[in-house]
Formats: structure tokens, sequence, C-alpha cells
């Protein structure tokens, strides 16, 4: 049983006169403790993670002011990183799809149809609804942006924080599996499969290629955005 | 007495639920046991797809081998599924240990989430990019002149399906995995 304890040499701040009375009572002391005592009292002190000491001040409630400003400032900045790598992703995926979606190429290609006659020139056109795995390409990082922007409107509501992480980690799936696609058929693109008889089509339309290389690469930095997230969460629960 | 009672204070804060975590390195055990089966029959499946058929080539028929190893994405989906088949060998049998000793159980829960969600990513891609050729593989590109092979491949192409089906199917249970300690660690900390 542990009896409320004076602390007479630093006070605690953000008081408010408790009601509760919590003045003469020997109190078990602990985190469930200190946040039902909050929510009786309004008082805007304590972390809602992890382990932490606390004691009764004269019946008004308080933390070692210490370990309150030390616990305070981690979830203040992790907040901050949050938020960050949110809108890291959310401007990266954007910035992705877009370069994606607005690649097209056209050029003069000489054909040959028949060995005497000359080689006639042909616009051909390289647009990204071509291939199938640059549509699921935009449509992912579409979906990815979408996701980031009502993330870092819901991300204040406290009780949600896990979902968020689920789908934080849903969203790594997704990124990650449509930057496989489009660097698998890309490389495809460059090099051609001779065993497959799937000729390369980069050296004629190099805009294209780059446009999609460039694409590949801020997806890819945006997949690793939502990574952090996850890990980030993580981080901050320990 | 604030000294005196310290240790008082973290035994007499708020028990856990015994159920919640017992049950949570369960349902562990049995998800990297299926990543790990899943991993071995997407590698021996999708390794075991080699066929020759004979196809045309200037009018003489020429006995023509699809092989895993004439797609650089092949390659990589059956090396990240190697890796990922480790990793669940790996994670089994340390989550296993955990059953043993529970003392271990917050130090196991942080790796596993870490090294679950890299894993999660590589398996991704790897299952996103053999999607990707596979399916230009089935329907062809005409825009792009390259033509479907699964017409005359009939058994590379099941098995290439097949491997992808399972893939798909490891990539939701790490998904599960990842999920389940993001709900076990939160369960943790009491509210």
């Amino acid at each position: 049983m542990v009896s409320p304890v004076l602390h007479g040499h630093h006070s605690p701040v953000n008081l408010t006169p408790c009601p509760v009375p919590f003045v003469n009572t020997p109190y078990h002391f602990s985190i469930r403790d200190i946040n039902i005592y909050k929510k009786n009292c309004g008082l805007v002190t304590i972390m809602e993670e992890g382990l932490s000491k606390g004691s009764i001040n004269n019946g008004i409630g308080g933390v070692e002011s210490k370990g309150r400003d030390i616990e305070v400032a981690k979830h203040a900045s992790g907040g901050v990183c949050d938020l960050l790598l949110r809108v890291l992703a959310l401007v990266l995926t954007l910035v992705a799809a877009i370069v994606l979606g607005l690649d097209k190429q056209t050029k003069l290609v000489s054909v040959q149809f028949v060995d005497t006659l000359p080689p006639v020139h042909v616009p051909a056109t390289a647009k990204w609804q071509y291939a199938s795995a640059f549509v699921y390409f935009v449509v992912a990082n579409v979906i990815a942006c979408a996701y980031a922007a009502s993330s870092l409107l819901l991300v204040k509501i406290k009780g949600l924080g896990t979902l968020l992480s689920v789908v934080d980690a849903l969203m790594v799936a997704l990124l990650f599996s449509c930057n496989g696609a489009t660097t698998a058929i890309g490389v495809i693109g460059f090099q051609g499969n001779s065993h497959l008889q799937w000729h390369k089509v980069c050296h004629v339309f190099s805009k294209f290629c780059n446009q999609v290389a460039v694409s590949i690469i801020l997806s890819l930095l945006g997949s690793i955005a939502f990574l952090l997230l996850v890990l980030l969460k993580l981080h901050r629960r320990t | 007495m604030a000294s005196s009672g310290d240790p008082e204070f973290i035994s007499s804060s708020t028990p856990l639920p015994p159920d919640g975590n017992d049950n949570y390195f369960k349902f562990d055990v049995i998800l990297r046991f299926l990543l790990f089966a899943a991993s071995l029959v997407t590698v021996v499946v999708m390794v075991t797809s080699n066929e020759t058929k004979l196809v045309l080539f200037q009018g003489i028929p020429v006995p023509q081998p699809a092989k895993f190893g004439y797609s650089p994405a092949f390659i990589y989906f059956v090396t990240a599924f190697s890796v990922s088949g480790l990793y669940s060998i790996i994670t089994t049998l340390a989550s296993l240990s955990v059953v043993k000793k529970p003392h271990l159980k917050t130090n196991f829960l942080l790796h596993f989430i870490f090294w679950d969600s890299l894993i999660l990513g590589i398996i991704a891609s790897a299952t996103g990019a053999v999607g990707g050729v596979a399916y230009v593989g089935l329907k062809g590109n005409k825009h792009l002149g390259w033509g479907k092979i699964c017409g005359t491949y009939d058994k590379f192409c099941s098995h290439t399906a097949g491997s992808f089906a399972v893939a798909l199917f490891g990539c939701v249970v790490t998904l599960l995995l990842i999920w389940l300690s993001a709900y076990a660690m939160q369960r943790r900390i009491p509210k």
C-alpha cells in the first residue's frame, strides 16, 4: 500500500483543484488510475503509453514534472514525425501517379513491310494505358494518396491509432506490389526477352521509359514512407 | 515512502488479461507455420514448372523450352519466397520459444513487427512482379508487340498461376501477422 507522498521541492504545472478525494487516502498508483484521474480533473499531463510513476501532492493531482515533460515531449515529437511522414507519403504517391498518368510519347517509326519497297514512316504512340501493370500502378498510387489524405484528418482521433497502423501495413503491401509489377514490365521493355520473343521498346520510346523509371522511384519512396509509419508506431509504443 | 513503495507500485498496476497474450502466441505460431508452408509450396511449384513444347519456327517444329529462369521477374520471385521461407522457419522457432519462456514477449513483439513489415514489402513486390509478367503472358500485349504464350505452354502457365495464388495467400498471412502483433502490442498497454 502506498500512501500519498508530499513533494515540497517542486510544484507540478497545469493544476486543477480536484474534487476526487485523494487526500490522506492510501492509494495504489497505476497508469489506469492516472488516466481516470485525468478524466475526472481535466489535468493534461500524462502520456498514454508506457508505465509511469505518479505521486499525489497535497490532494491536488500531479506527476513528477521532469518525467512528465520528457514523456509529453516524446509524444509530441512522435506526433509531428507521424504527420510529416503522412504528408511525405501523400506528396510522393500523388506525384508518382501524375508522372505516369501524363506519360505519352509519339514517334515516327520506320517499318519495312516488304524488302523491295523503301521503309514507311508510321507514327507509333506509347501510352501508359497500354500495359495493365501501369494501370494498376496508377490506381494503387491514387488509392494510397487518398488514404494518406484522409488519415491526415483522422490521426488526431485517439481511438483510431491501431486501425491506422493496420491500414498503413495494407498500403505498404499494395504499393510494393504495384512497384514490383511496373518494374518487371519496365525491365522487359528495357531489355526485351529473347526467349519469349518480346522485343524491347525503350530504345525507341526513351522519354516514356525514363518517365516510368522516375515514377517507380517516387512510388518506392512513398511506400518506404508508409513502412516507416508502421515502424514509427511500433517505436512509439515502447 | 515513494522508494519503498516502488516494487509494490509495479506489481500493483492493473494486471493484463492473461488470455489475450497466450492466444496471441498460439495464433502467431500457426500463422508463421502457414507462411512457411505457403513459401515452400510457391517455390517448389515455380521451380518444377519447366516445360518443352514443339514450336513451329520457319516451318520446322523445334523443341522450345519454357523455364522460370527465362524471366528476371520469376527469378526474383523464387528468391524472395526462399528468403521468406527461411525467415518463417526462424520466426516460427522464435515464437515457439516465447511460448516456453513468456518473459521475452515484448522484445519478440517488436522484432516480429519490424521484420514482418520488411518481409511483407519483399513478398508483395515479388508477387506483383510475377502477376504483371504472367498477365502479359496470358493475354499478350498487341500495342507493344508481345505475344501470349499460355496458349502453347499450358503446364507452365498453370504452375505459374498456382504459384501466384499461393504467393498471394502468403502476402495475406504476413499482413495478418503484422495486424496480430499490432493488436497484441495495443492490448499490452492498459488503457
